[in-house]
Parts: structure tokens; C-alpha cells; sequence
């Protein structure tokens, strides 16, 4: 049976999934405007230079959910034993970026536009960890 | 930068059947379908000088692409009709059919071609469309598909999800869309669900896909190819068909970088809102003066981002027009946004329901369909924020 497809680090990524293999999530930020962005590009989305030396830097990997969807069929190997497969919107609480990933724990969370979550890791290979979800108790 | 209205326009038109699989190559059925509309529009094959399409086949699956089989290029299409084209190109964005037809208007206006073929041919494969058997996720695709985020059908799932929620809206709300494009795809005799109307008790019984997207809320796949001939207005007047005139158009692109297929509502309505207005900036009109306003249905919560973003109703508001019947086009006070049966009362057609609904109604052929005033049309391809929209006019 194949397995999920596992991401393929390139010289924009490679220190994302370093950091995510050891459950630290990090976030491309611009040397020169200082913006965060994600995915990093080939050239800064916010001020266009074209060598914008990327620093990955730790951050919270608290956030916002803005959306979700549950997923009942995968066009995608590897997923169908996790089906139905609850994937979050993420808004990270340093800027406008976001994330999605799973929500672990289960497609019949009670979620609403709003709710806070923390990032959480999981791991799909020897060395390979994607980010994931998880809720934060509301108060 | 004055775009000049009316100055090219749409002289004919042919549409094969829709079906799920042709018995034919996609590109014998592109040939024939190419020589019925320069036949159509009073021409002959030889007069055709320019060539336009995108070739785009939307699958996120792994098959091949293969011009004449599950594709075909405006070159390819020249090339077996044994012409040379002064000119030939093909649209790279989103909103393939506008992009298309403003290639072909751009040409025309120039001086660069005299009659020019704009043609879209889809094909569905055997198979999983979308299915992909992706061991490894390499390039944008490392930041998404390792969670299962993949294919449209979950972007939508997504973005459509974030509307529920902002604006209270519910799932039942929807059926309103599906009933009414597949009671007007019904109607017509050439689209994949004729005489297979829907109703809402089958829309919001069928499994979700993607929630809160079910089968219904997506496009069947199709094989089907449509082909209308572009000249100047000058020389359409002398052509046998009334002309449909190329009045306005509008783009757009989204600004923000985000993950693929990551479609946020508030970067749909941003650049949206500046399609809308490019359109009516272009054209000269607005929202208020649309006879046959085609809206973009390739999934269904398009006519609600539609709608609002053209101001045909405030933004947040289009889920209690569709259920209050406001887009029942055979009500005196409805808005005939899906008269033409759009994507989901015809098949996957990236945006042809909406051209042919403008172009039939426009020059007066639309036969048992035809509306009592259609001067003033639009033709929606995509998302407001990633497509276009054409503004068609016709001499009253």
C-alpha cells in the first residue's frame, strides 16, 4: 500500500522541514523588509526584492482558524484509513499568514470561525514531520 | 486607457454535443466543430487568419497531455485545418474563455488577424479526474499535499466553508443554485442533463465530497468543444448572423501570496471588487443594466461571490437572494444569472454555458430560450479574483 506523499525539501524549503522534522515550526522572513511569508518565493512578496536572504525564524505556532473542510474522499494515496479528514484554515497570530493542516483529534471538533489553536507536528517518515493542529481549551 | 467598445465582435458559433466520452478523438471532434462555426459565420476556411484558446486541461490528476487527445492548441487546430495562421496564441492565466477572446480581440483591433477562431475543447479521462497517485511532493505542492489538502474540491470546500460561517449562511440555501441551473440545463437539448432536472431534496441528499461541498456543488466532467468566430464589428455587419459586439472586459489576479489552491474570501472579494470594476469601467455600464448576466458555476459558491461582487447584491446577501427565488429566470423579477444552465446544468465547460448563453440571447438565436430583451450580456469565467468576465453588446 502507498503511503501519503512526503514533501520534498528544495533550496527555498530545506530549512522549513529541518526545523519541522524537529517539531519546530519557522517562518521565511525578508532580510530586507522584514515581512514574514509562507511558502517562500523567489523573490519577496511584500517588497519584491529579488534576493530577500530569508531568515526561518521560530514562531508561536498559535492561531486563529479562519475556515475548515472535512475531506470524505482523497485523490491523494495514503489518506483513506483517515477518512473523514478535518483540515484547518490557520491565520498565525505574528501577521497574515496562514497555514492549514490537519486538526488532530478527530473530524467532529467543535469549531467555529475563531477558534485558537497550536501548532502540533506529525510525523509521516523517519525525519519527515509536517505541521498540524491542535485545539486550545476555550477558557 | 480607453478600451474601444464594440469594435470587434462574435459573427458565429458551433457546439458539439456533451456527453461524458466522445467516440471520437477530442481533436476530430475540435476539427469539425471549427468548420460548422467559420460555415456559421458566413466564412470560409480559408479566411480564418487567427487563432486563440487556452488549452488548459484542470485536472489534478497524473494524466497526459497530449494536443488532440486530451487537449488541443489553437496550433494544433490550425495546423489539421491545413491553414497558416497570420496569427496564433494561447491564454496562460485563469479564466481561460475571457482571456481567450481578448487575445482574439487584441488581435483583431491590431490589424494582426481579419477573422480569428476562438475555441475551448475539454476532454474528461478515463478514470479518477483528479486522482493521483503522488508518492513524493516536490515544488508548491510540498507545502500542501503532504496533509491532504489537494484539488480543487477541497479549495473550494475551504473557501465556500468560510462564507457559511462569516455570513450565517447554511448548505439548504444552495439547492436554490443547483435546482435552477438544472432546470435551464434541462432545457437544452445539447448539454450532458437534458431533460434531467434536480431537485433540492436530491441536492442535499447526495454525500458530501469535500465539506460543505457535495457532488452536485462541482461540474460533471465532459468531453465537448466549442468554436465562435471573432471579426471586426465593420465587417460582422455584413456577415449573415446579427453581431454580438465585445463592449467590456475585466481581469483579475490575486496580490497576496498564499499556499496553493488556497483561495481566502477576503482576497476573493478584494481583487474581485476590481474585476467588477474594470468591467464597468471598460464597458460603460453597470450592474443595473445586464439583460443576461451569466454567472461563473464551475462550483456553485461562484454565483454567490458573483453576485456580490458585481453588486447585484450586497456582499454577505447572495445566499437570501438564491433562497428567496432571486435568480429564478423565469420570474419577471429574477436575475437570469444561470439562463444558460451555466457549468452545472451542462458539464464542465470552463466558462462556454456562459459565452454561448450571451452570444444565443444577444443575436437573437436562442430559439424557444430567447429572452424578450438581450442587449446587454456578461460571461463570468472562474473566480472573481482569478478570472475575468466579458461584457457582450448587441445593436438594439
Amino acid at each position: 500500500m502507498p503511503g501519503r506523499p512526503l514533501p520534498v525539501a528544495d533550496d527555498l524549503s530545506a530549512s522549513f522541514w529541518a526545523a519541522a522534522a524537529e517539531h519546530r515550526l519557522v517562518i521565511a522572513r525578508c532580510f530586507r523588509c522584514n515581512e514574514l511569508t509562507h511558502p517562500p518565493d523567489l523573490v519577496c512578496p511584500h517588497c519584491h526584492h529579488t534576493d530577500p536572504q530569508f531568515r526561518f525564524e521560530p514562531v508561536s505556532g498559535s492561531g486563529t482558524v479562519c475556515s475548515w473542510t472535512v475531506l470524505h474522499q482523497s485523490f491523494l494515496p495514503g489518506f483513506d484509513d483517515d477518512l473523514p479528514l478535518l483540515l484547518v484554515d490557520v491565520r498565525l497570530d505574528e501577521g497574515d499568514v496562514r497555514l492549514i493542516g490537519r486538526l488532530l483529534g478527530g473530524a467532529d471538533a467543535a469549531l467555529r470561525a475563531g477558534s485558537r489553536v497550536t501548532v502540533t507536528f506529525e510525523d509521516l517518515a523517519p525525519g519527515v514531520a509536517i505541521p498540524a493542529f491542535a485545539l486550545v481549551p476555550e477558557a | 486607457m480607453t478600451f474601444k467598445r464594440d469594435a470587434v465582435a462574435v459573427a458565429g458559433y458551433a457546439q458539439s454535443p456533451i456527453v461524458r466520452h466522445f467516440d471520437r478523438t477530442l481533436g476530430a471532434v475540435a476539427l469539425d466543430t471549427a468548420k460548422q462555426a467559420i460555415t456559421d459565420a458566413g466564412l470560409r476556411v480559408d479566411q480564418i487568419d487567427g487563432f486563440t484558446s487556452s488549452a488548459l486541461f484542470p485536472t489534478a490528476g497524473a494524466h497526459a497531455m497530449q494536443d488532440g487527445v486530451s487537449m488541443v492548441t489553437s496550433n494544433w487546430l490550425a495546423e489539421h485545418l491545413g491553414v497558416n495562421p497570420t496569427y496564433v496564441s494561447g491564454f496562460q492565466g485563469v479564466g481561460q474563455l475571457p482571456g481567450s477572446v481578448m487575445l482574439a480581440v487584441n488581435a483583431i483591433a491590431s490589424g494582426a488577424a481579419t477573422h480569428v477562431l476562438v475555441h475551448r475543447a475539454l476532454h474528461n479521462p478515463a478514470g479518477s479526474y483528479h486522482g493521483n497517485p503522488m508518492q513524493e511532493a516536490s515544488g508548491s505542492n510540498q507545502w500542501t499535499a503532504p496533509q491532504g489538502f489537494f484539488g480543487p474540491l477541497a479549495m473550494i470546500g475551504m473557501t465556500y466553508n468560510e462564507y457559511l460561517q462569516r455570513y450565517g449562511a447554511c448548505r439548504e440555501s444552495m439547492a436554490a443554485v443547483l435546482v435552477e441551473a438544472r432546470k435551464n440545463g434541462a432545457r437544452i437539448p445539447w448539454s450532458y442533463w437534458h431533460d434531467r432536472p434536480l431537485t433540492a431534496d436530491e441536492y442535499l441528499a447526495a454525500p458530501l465530497v469535500s465539506e460543505p461541498i457535495c457532488r452536485y456543488d462541482a461540474d460533471i466532467p465532459v468531453d465537448g468543444v466549442a468554436c465562435f468566430v471573432l471579426t471586426s464589428a465593420e465587417r460582422a455587419r455584413d456577415l449573415p448572423n446579427k453581431p454580438v459586439y465585445v463592449r467590456g472586459f475585466g481581469m483579475g489576479a490575486p496580490t497576496r501570496r498564499r499556499l496553493p489552491l488556497h483561495w481566502p474570501l477576503d482576497d476573493l472579494y478584494e481583487v474581485g471588487t476590481e474585476t467588477a470594476r474594470r468591467l464597468w469601467t471598460t464597458s460603460g455600464l453597470g450592474p443595473g443594466d445586464l439583460d443576461v448576466p451569466q454567472l461563473y458555476d464551475g462550483f456553485s459558491p461562484f454565483v454567490y461571490f458573483w453576485l456580490e461582487v458585481l453588486g447585484l447584491c450586497p456582499v454577505g446577501e447572495a445566499h437570501r437572494l438564491v433562497k428567496d427565488g432571486g435568480i429564478d429566470s423565469d420570474s419577471r423579477t429574477g436575475l437570469p444569472v444561470l439562463s444558460g444552465g451555466g457549468a452545472l446544468g451542462n458539464g464542465r465547460m470552463h466558462g462556454v454555458p456562459q459565452m454561448l448563453e450571451c452570444y444565443l440571447q444577444l443575436s437573437g438565436r436562442a430559439g424557444e430560450r430567447q429572452r424578450e430583451k438581450a442587449t446587454v450580456g456578461l460571461a463570468c469565467h472562474s473566480s472573481p479574483h482569478f478570472g475575468g468576465a466579458i461584457v457582450y453588446g448587441a445593436d438594439v
